[in-house]
Order: structure tokens, then sequence, then C-alpha cells
């Protein structure tokens, strides 16, 4: 099939071509109140576009869940790590137990880093 | 950081009486606003008030139960111990509660009677097993009399031992203590090794030999 063959687009207008569409958001959606979500503060324009009633910017809400969830998963390993060190200790391996604590520091730095990525996002 | 942010809060004409009453009733009713980020904020506290434990596990803050700096002063536990009897009593310190038994064959153990897994006391039961065992009732924890070793229940590591003598007046007493787990030569070695290197020669310590020998030249 050649270029030639393809109908003219239409002219881009912003919203959409139905009217009842381009209502503001609280009309368009009167689920959507000002403290469903979190204030729903994804919801910065009115009408139809990025930021009306949907995320603008998908990228950033899974940002933020991959990093709570290394997060929390360093906080696991955290957990394991201050067993085996009481362990150590109460075992008299005073040595190994000063490592526990360099792994507990570690993890404890590389959590901090992951919220200091982005410290003000939701 | 992030492109959006909260949006100005509506004000106008339109909002003004009943919709902005409405609007704070739907406000105070929702439900708690702990946001993502707020959880991760949460979670780095948590990993630090975590790392600052392990540092202080590390630094000493807890106890070792039935462990003591250098060699404890050896202490006279009972003038007579029969077979199948035990005998609770405090070693190394004062507030270090120890059992004593004489199993049925004669042989006499003695351990820390702080269960390792929650700090119970742990009892001598005659009646379980076939020597008999150490049992810990708070959450049905089992150490075998002969080792310390654990052979049921949830505590993580054996009960640490103390070592007892006889002298030939049938008296016991309590003379050096044993971390958990650790060998007994190494546990022995390491308590008299400084305080008293004839008898750290006489186990055969390494490092003993040289001690001894320094301090003769
Ligand atoms: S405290 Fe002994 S088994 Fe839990």
């Amino acid at each position: 099939m050649s270029d030639g063959a393809l109908p003219p687009r239409p002219d881009y207008r912003p919203g959409s071509a139905q009217p009842r569409l381009n209502r503001p958001v609280r009309e368009r959606y009167p689920q959507i109140r000002p403290t469903s979500g979190y204030g729903d503060p994804r919801i910065r324009h009115t009408g139809p576009g990025p930021g009306s009633g949907s995320e603008q910017e998908p990228e950033r809400s899974s940002k933020l869940n991959a990093r709570l969830t290394l997060a929390l998963t360093v906080v696991i390993g955290q957990l394991w790590g201050l067993t085996v060190t009481v362990n150590e200790w109460m075992e008299g391996n005073t040595g190994t137990v000063w490592w526990g604590a360099g792994f507990l520091i570690l993890s404890f730095l590389a959590v901090l880093g992951l919220w200091l990525l982005d410290p003000k996002d939701r | 950081m992030s492109l959006t942010e909260p949006p100005p809060p509506a004000t106008g004409p339109e909002l003004a009486g009943e919709d902005a009453a409405e609007r704070l009733r739907d406000r105070i009713s929702a439900d708690s606003l702990t946001t993502r980020r707020d959880y991760l904020r949460i979670v780095a506290t948590v990993s630090g008030g975590l790392a600052i434990g392990g540092v202080g596990v590390a630094s000493g803050i807890l106890h070792r139960h039935g462990d003591s700096d250098g060699l404890p002063r050896a202490k006279k536990v009972a003038d007579q111990l029969a077979p199948g009897e035990s005998l609770a009593f405090r070693f190394p310190g004062d507030e270090d509660r120890a059992l004593a038994v004489r199993l049925s064959d004669g042989s006499l153990v003695g351990y820390s009677a702080v269960c390792t897994h929650l700090a119970c006391a742990v009892l001598w039961r005659e009646d379980r097993g076939a020597d008999g065992e150490l049992y810990c009732p708070c959450h049905e924890g089992v150490f075998d009399a002969r080792t310390g070793e654990v052979t049921a229940g949830p505590p993580p590591r054996p009960l640490p031992r103390i070592f007892l003598t006889e002298e030939v007046d049938g008296s016991v007493w309590a003379v050096a203590t044993a971390r958990s787990g650790e060998p007994a030569k190494e546990a022995l070695c390491r308590q008299f090794g400084e305080s008293r290197p004839e008898m750290a020669r006489r186990l055969g310590c390494a490092g003993a030999e040289r001690a001894t020998e320094s301090r003769r030249t």
C-alpha cells in the first residue's frame, strides 16, 4: 500500500471531537472528589488533555513503587542481618558482629539513597 | 523531582457557603493521607533504627548471659550432688542463673539456666528422654543434657556451658564458663590463658608456651 492511498489526516484540535468529553473534570467524573486518593493531585488541568484526571507522568508513580519495593526488601534484609548479628554476639564472635553492624549501616545508606532520589515525590 | 504539584486550593464565588462546607466535611472524613512518599520516609527511619541497633549490639549493649570477662572466681555450688539431682545456683555473676546436674551415670554437667530463645528459666527434667533433658517450659525448648545442644523447640543456640569440678570431699565447684557453642578447650584457654598460664599450658593452649617462657626469661 502506497502513501498516496492514505486518506488525509484531520486537522489537529486539542480536546475531543465530542463536546461531552470536553466538559470540566468535575462534571465528567463526579466520583473524583477533592479527597479521593491523595486529594487527587493528578488533576491539575480541567478539560481533556494531560493532567486532567489521569496521570501525566506514568513513570513517576512506577518509579516510586520501585523505590519503595527496593527499600522494603533492604529492610527485610536488615531484619535478617540483625538476628544474625545478635546471634553472633551471643556466641562471642565480636569480629563478625562488627561486620554485621557494617552491613546494617550500608543497608541504611542504600535506603537513605532511595529516599533522597526524590524526597518530594508522592 | 516531580513535575506535578498539588493543585492550588480552589477558591471562588462558586465555592462559598454550602459547597465549601460539604468539601470540608469530605476532607475531614477522608482516609488518612499517608502517601507512598511518607511511607518511604517511614521505611528509611526504620532502616536507620535497625542500623543503630546493629551498632549497639556490636558495642555490647546486650548482656551475654552466663559469660564473664576474664576468669570468674571459682564458686562452691554444693557439698554433695547425688545422681539424678540438680541444683540451681548463680554463676559467674550474682545475676546469672545456672544449673548443675548429676546425670544418672555420675557425670557432672553445668549450664547457664537462661534459655537462649527468650531468656526463660531452663529446668532439669529427669523423666524426659533417655538421659533426662533440660527443658524450657516457655516455648517447649529442649536441650541435650550432655552437650547443651538444642534438640527441639525454638532456641537458636546451645546453652552456654559451665565447667564444674568435684573435689575429693565430694563438694562441687564451678570454675569457668564457655560461651554458647564454644568448644570446651577454646573456652578454657580463653579464660585461663592470662590469669593462670600454668593451667593453660597443661591444657595445651596455643600461645601458652610462649607466654610462660617469656615470663621465665
Ligand atoms: S524462652 Fe525458652 S523456648 Fe522460648
